[in-house]
């Protein structure tokens, strides 16, 4: 460690506890901030590391219960203050900016009122100069045209602006220290890449010492200054950032940074037998207005798609979030109305199929959906839930068949037999999205449409789920249409990759040719905020 | 003796007899029993549970019904038995002829007089005003100043009656469920209380009218205890009709949408559009005039009230299914959107199917939820609709017919506040008891009151 | 905004045809007008001219839906349903089975509930509201616990009883206000003040418990632990904060209500003894007068669709995330 001023926040051996179980959160985390860098603290989820920050401000729920350690600033150690010191030292000296702005900020109160109000708190300020002094703030921040926007109610700024306010709101009584809590998770990658710069710029500027809560090891590298890996209530390893990065020293941080995509090598496909075919498919899903409520317009869910996934190969669909690819995704399972265009699979149009005529392709194209949580019946057991295709596709299996079956399935995806009798809820995410791959796997289909299947899955989980996907294609030879808004992973596992913007297929090509040459805009700018090792 | 079926009696076996399949079944399904387990696993849900099945105990005994056989009369052609026209259960056997004793008209709790003077006729025929000792109270006492020395030693030995019992009763409870991890102590603990209460009731109103007499002189104490079987069966027949039809009407409405979703949301605008009470009062009064045009319809005055309170039961039922309705169709406009039903979908999985097997088993919490809330309304509502003049027949005995009666008579000097008390002790408890162990099953299996977790 | 209410008040339209059906054929199909004419006179008197005559005077001679021996539109017009019912769209409710003329007595005892039920609406709102606000103040503690049973409890008592003991306690003990009565020239508020109370304290159980929910559940929200975060006081963030968010729930859930305030309460009023409509609904109910209730639940039925309505809109109002179209 080469830094050589201070620490501005010190947090010492700090320890928490769940209250009524005495189950242990933290097991002891120390760290230090120092003034103009950025400490980010990364892990994944239940590791611990928002229950650090809240720790440290004491914002802890009521269900847990700090058992130990101190956390000083300055000469003061904030649990040894009254809490009515606390509440002068939120907000004044320590900020703090959370995930999701949209919900973090008051939804009937002005972003205008809320910023002041925290400047009243902690100033003198009033009247006009505390709304010029709101504005500037604004202005700071990147807010355009601050001075209309002050009486704005938070649903009417974008995503990306409500971050900012939030930001504007914890730099309003100017403190030494920020902690941001996974301040960019809830926004598209764009959006994202300028908010984190927003943060990079203002630790300079204003020499805060910021701790950076993060699951995104792209956000660590393109941000911090020292990153310390969380694990199970502990940290692991503590390094500046550079030497991380080149040099990881624990297996748990290695597969953390092998999680970032390689831009070098890409998957090659050659088939020219077209398994799915999209000729300018068109969603449109009604405006109604009036007394009458006549359609006025329409939505244009997706506007005149022309794409073909070949068999066994890997097709991603990359867009942000409201692009308009899920909409695609349901529209070929036939569960949406198409308006226009034709979907045809192995030279026959589905799109018109009514529902039984439509049961034969049912067995051939299968899906897997992005939140493991909810796309599982929580009252049936894992045995159920993978053979419902079997069942209602009438395989024509007897009931041993069919338990000698699912188990089969279940050690495909490298599950325990045993898992068959679980239900849902017993289970993790991760092997929640294997059975969800068992159960599209059931019916030996020829297409499998995933739906972000892992962006609800830790990093680590999530590669495994990836290279499980990639071994069954080498297997059975099925054909994937991936969505994702991830960039990232697309390169691990896709042939060709079609970029969707507002309803429209906006470039489509191989991996190779999208991820190392871009030609639309959109692509680029998409690109250039995907994090990458090769940039070191 | 010959037994006698009233419809309700069926019901309400048939309903239990289908509640116990339920929640065995629903034994099988891990998270409804966790959430059981939860609610189960606190004192306050032992205690409010094992109240809420004494009552139901009570309605089930006060279920079975019989007409004694009257003595031969003579000159009657032998060989024919006749019946009483009056209708007995076993309750009534339990509690030892406690509704026998009939009194001239109101006395106090534990009076030897009668509330009101009365002209009378001494030893030599000469008239005169004053209360008149009750028949069937103290009659053993030799002097009426030992009236509270006898209540004392009766209550106390009642009460070595009660503890023998109740040590009978929960000994093999002990030793079946001791290593249970449930509260079970607390559940003991209310059981001895209501079997030393109930033993000591029993026993001291052979001598007193623990609760005085009403308007009628009928024993306040057994009024009250037959209005736990009305309270009871209207709390669950009402729900029970209203739920297949909310069930099924908001399962439909949201997994079909489209136009079926417009004609119940049609439907149950409308039904909740008219005053409630109005409905309910204009159906009752229809239904009364019905019963009245047609009166031989009934052998027994009991099945005259009978049908008079299933009318209730079946009007409350259909009155008040679009709450219902409304929270299942929401829940099922959500639980259509989740990636299970979608991902029936996209296996073929029949509407039918889908909805017995995905959708229904998903909105149970709501409908048990609304099924114990319900009750506690319903048994509120009883007293009110009573008052009104369109709820139980006047024949039948019940919490809010008391109150009716009693609310008359609280001008008078000194007042007459026992048939009150006696209505709103056995009223009270019912309903808070099923309050507060709705409250803890809305906690265990509404998804929105478990979200507590720890974020990380 | 507008075309938004002119499309609510065209959705009311086939609700109240519903209304105004399935009242009729409550009325006079399941009974016919003999059944009534039977119950009305009595058993005694049933004789098949006073059966006539009963229905004559009182226009139940008519066919129900068709009338044949008429011309034209007459067809229509001169049946039970369109005298009986049609006309309650515009509002003519006809005369009562004793002969009085409804509307008067509505339009008159209309303003007698409005003073009992207006005062134990608004009033009984803030008292929940400042109860639940002062409960969650303590929230998690002991206090907290009690009070939450004591609220079950509160609910768990019949109406009847709060009547009751209102009257037996601050009217008969204490003799404070008269027990019951109404008279609207001298001192109103005498005759008010015991009904308003009877009708908040028997309120403050179901209604301060649900607000504590309300506000626990706001306070849950991510913008409060922002609000900690600023340095905000416990007491500043529950009323500036939790509080303003709280209200939109509780408003636009009581707006609902506010129309039917018109029609009183039953209970309230036949125990104190106040002119209003619940008492009138009581009475007709009691005289078995089917006109009156039959005008009834069409007045009530209009006043919740208007209830309907003003919720969507009070929405819009008080929260600016919502703006109809």
């Amino acid at each position: 460690m080469t830094t050589l001023t201070p620490a501005v926040m010190q947090v010492t051996d700090l320890k928490v506890e769940v209250a009524e179980t005495s189950e242990v959160i933290l097991k002891g985390v120390s760290l230090e901030l120092r003034a103009g860098e950025i400490f980010a603290l990364v892990g994944e989820s239940g590791s611990g590391k928002s229950v650090t920050s809240l720790a440290a401000m004491r914002l802890l729920p009521g269900a847990l219960r700090i058992t130990g350690g101190e956390v000083r600033v300055g000469e003061d150690d904030l649990f040894d203050l009254s809490e009515a010191n606390m509440q002068t030292v939120r907000g004044e000296r320590v900020a703090m900016i959370f995930q999701n702005a949209m919900s973090a900020l008051n939804p009937v109160q002005t972003i205008g009122e809320q910023v002041a109000e925290t400047l009243r708190l902690h100033t003198r300020l009033g009247g006009d100069a505390l709304r010029q002094r709101v504005v500037q703030l604004f202005a700071e921040v990147g807010i355009p045209d601050a001075a209309a926007r002050y009486g704005f109610y938070p649903h009417q700024l974008s995503g990306g602006q409500q971050q900012r306010v939030m930001i504007a709101m914890a730099l309003a009584c100017e403190p030494d220290i920020l902690i941001a809590d996974e301040p960019t998770t809830a926004l598209d990658v764009t959006i994202q890449a300028q908010v984190l710069s927003l943060i990079r710029g203002l630790t300079r500027s204003r020499q805060l010492a910021v701790l950076l809560i993060t699951h995104d090891m792209g956000v660590v590298k393109n941000t911090a200054d020292e990153v310390a890996v969380m694990y199970r209530g502990e940290i692991i390893e503590r390094a500046p950032v550079d030497e991380f990065f080149r040099n990881p020293r624990q297996a748990y941080s290695r597969r953390l940074i092998d999680a970032l995509p390689d831009l070098q090598h890409f998957h090659e496909s050659d088939v020219d037998e077209a398994l799915l075919q999209l000729e300018d498919v068109k969603v449109y899903f009604p405006i109604r207005k009036g007394v009458l409520q006549r359609v006025v317009d329409y939505t244009r869910a997706v506007d005149g798609v022309s794409l073909q996934i070949g068999r066994g190969e890997t097709y991603a669909l990359v867009g942000e979030s409201g692009s308009g690819k899920s909409t695609l995704g349901r529209a070929i399972l036939n569960l949406e109305p198409v308006a226009a265009g034709k979907i045809t699979f192995l030279g026959q149009a589905i799109h018109t199929l009514g529902r039984r005529a439509m049961l034969p392709y049912r067995k051939k194209i299968q899906v897997v959906f992005q939140n493991p949580y909810s796309s599982m019946n929580p009252r049936l057991t894992v045995a159920q839930i993978i053979s419902e295709g079997m069942d209602s596709l009438g395989m024509g299996l007897s009931a041993t068949q069919r338990e000698e079956h699912v188990a089969a399935l279940l050690q495909r995806v490298q599950l325990d037999e045993a898992y068959s009798h679980r239900h849902p809820h017993e289970l993790s995410g991760g092997q929640l999205q294997r059975i969800a791959i068992a159960r599209a796997l059931a019916v030996e289909p020829e297409l499998i449409i995933c739906d972000e299947p892992t962006s609800a899955l830790d990093v680590s989980i999530r590669a495994e789920v990836l290279e499980l996907l990639q071994e069954l294609q080498r297997e059975f030879g099925v054909s994937y249409l991936f969505i994702t808004h991830d960039l990232s992973i697309v390169p691990s596992i896709a042939h060709r990759v079609g970029v969707m913007q507002a309803g429209k297929l906006v470039e489509q090509g191989s991996a190779e040719q999208i991820l190392t040459r871009p030609q639309h805009p959109y692509t680029q700018a998409l690109l250039a905020s995907v994090p990458r090792l090769d940039s070191a | 003796m010959k037994p006698l079926i009233l419809w309700s009696d069926m019901l309400i076996y048939l309903l239990v007899f289908a509640l116990c399949i339920f929640f065995l079944r629903l034994r099988r399904d891990p998270q409804t029993r966790e959430h059981w387990r939860q609610v189960l696993s606190t004192r306050l849900g032992m205690v409010t549970m094992t109240i809420i099945l004494v009552y139901v105990g009570v309605a089930l005994l006060d279920s079975l019904h019989f007409r004694r056989a009257l003595e031969p009369v003579a000159g009657s052609p032998s060989g024919e038995v006749f019946y009483n026209n009056k209708v007995t259960s076993v309750l009534d056997l339990m509690l030892g002829g406690m509704g026998d004793r009939f009194e001239r008209t109101y006395s106090a709790p534990f009076a030897l007089d009668s509330f009101e003077k009365q002209d009378m006729k001494d030893d030599v025929g000469h008239t005169y005003r004053d209360f008149p000792p009750l028949e069937h109270a103290g009659g053993h006492l030799s002097h009426p100043g030992e009236r509270w020395g006898d209540v004392l030693t009766r209550s106390a030995t009642a009460l070595l009656w009660g503890v023998l019992f109740s040590v009978l009763l929960i000994a093999p409870q002990w030793l079946l469920l001791r290593r249970s991890p449930f509260p079970w102590h607390a559940s003991w603990m209310t059981q001895a209380v209501v079997i030393c209460l109930s033993v000591w009731l029993v026993n001291i109103s052979r001598y007193y009218h623990v609760l005085g007499t009403d308007l009628g002189g009928a024993d306040v104490a057994y009024q009250s205890i037959k209005g736990i079987r009305t309270g009871v069966l209207l709390g669950t027949l009402a729900t029970l009709i209203m739920l297949p039809i909310a069930v099924s009407l908001g399962v439909m409405a949201g997994y079909f949408k489209g136009w079926v979703d417009d004609v119940v949301q049609y439907l149950y605008t409308t039904l909740s559009s008219i005053p409630g009470i109005l409905l309910i009062a204009a159906s009752v009064l229809l239904f009364q005039v019905y019963i009245d045009l047609n009166p031989d319809f009934f052998t027994v005055g009991l099945e005259k009230a009978d049908a008079r309170f299933l009318a209730l039961c079946f009007i409350l039922g259909v009155t008040s299914w679009s709450s219902l309705c409304r929270l299942i169709r929401a829940e099922t406009l959500k639980i259509s959107q989740l990636g299970y039903v979608q991902a029936a979908h996209a296996f073929g999985v029949s509407h039918q199917r889908i909805l017995v097997r995905h959708i229904l088993p998903n909105v149970t919490h709501i409908i048990l939820i609304t099924f114990v809330l319900d009750f506690s309304a319903l048994v509120l509502a009883e007293a009110v609709l009573s008052y009104i003049g369109v709820g139980i027949d006047p024949s039948m005995a019940s919490w809010g017919n008391m109150i009716n009666g009693a609310r008359s008579e609280l001008s008078r000097e000194p007042i007459v506040w026992w048939t009150l008390s006696g209505a709103f002790f056995f009223m009270f408890v019912l309903v808070l008891a099923a309050n507060l162990f709705s409250d803890l099953v809305r906690d265990a299996f509404d998804p929105r009151s478990t979200t507590a977790s720890v974020a990380a | 905004m507008f075309a938004y209410i002119i499309r609510r008040l065209i959705y009311a339209i086939p609700i109240l045809i519903g209304v105004n059906l399935l009242t009729f054929m409550l009325f006079f199909v399941v009974n016919s007008p003999d059944d009534m004419a039977v119950s009305q006179l009595g058993q005694k008197y049933v004789t098949p001219a006073a059966i006539e005559a009963w229905k004559h005077k009182n226009g139940y001679d008519l066919p129900l839906f068709y009338n044949a021996q008429e011309q034209g539109s007459h067809t229509v017009t001169e049946t039970i349903f369109f005298t009986k019912s049609v006309k309650l769209f515009a509002f003519d409710f006809g005369r009562s089975e004793s002969g009085r003329d409804i509307t008067t007595d509505v339009s008159t005892r209309m303003w007698p509930s409005l003073a009992v039920a207006l005062p134990t609406f608004v009033v009984g709102i803030w008292v929940n509201i400042c109860v639940a606000l002062m409960v969650v103040m303590f929230h998690a503690t002991r206090l907290d616990r009690w009070a939450v049973f004591v609220f079950v409890a509160l609910m768990s008592i019949s109406y009847l009883f709060y009547i009751i003991g209102g009257q037996y306690l601050v009217a008969k003990t204490w003799k404070l206000v008269p027990i019951s009565g109404f008279n609207g020239d001298i001192q109103p508020w005498k005759f008010l003040l015991l009904p308003v109370l009877v009708g908040v304290i028997a309120g403050i159980g179901s209604g301060a418990r649900w607000y504590r929910t309300l506000f626990l559940e706001e306070s849950n929200q991510d913008y409060v632990r922002t609000a900690r975060a600023k340095g905000a006081s416990e007491i500043r963030i529950l009323f500036r904060h939790i509080l303003p968010n709280a209200l939109i729930p509780i408003l636009t859930g009581v707006v609902v209500v506010i129309p039917t305030l018109f029609m009183g309460g039953l209970l309230i009023e036949s125990f104190f003894g106040i002119p209003g409509l619940g008492s009138y609904m009581l009475d007709a109910i009691n005289s078995q007068d089917f006109a009156i209730v039959r005008a009834m639940v069409f007045i009530g039925s209009i006043l919740y669709i208007i209830g309907l309505i003003l919720t969507d809109i009070s929405y819009t109002w008080a929260d600016p995330r919502l703006r109809l179209d």
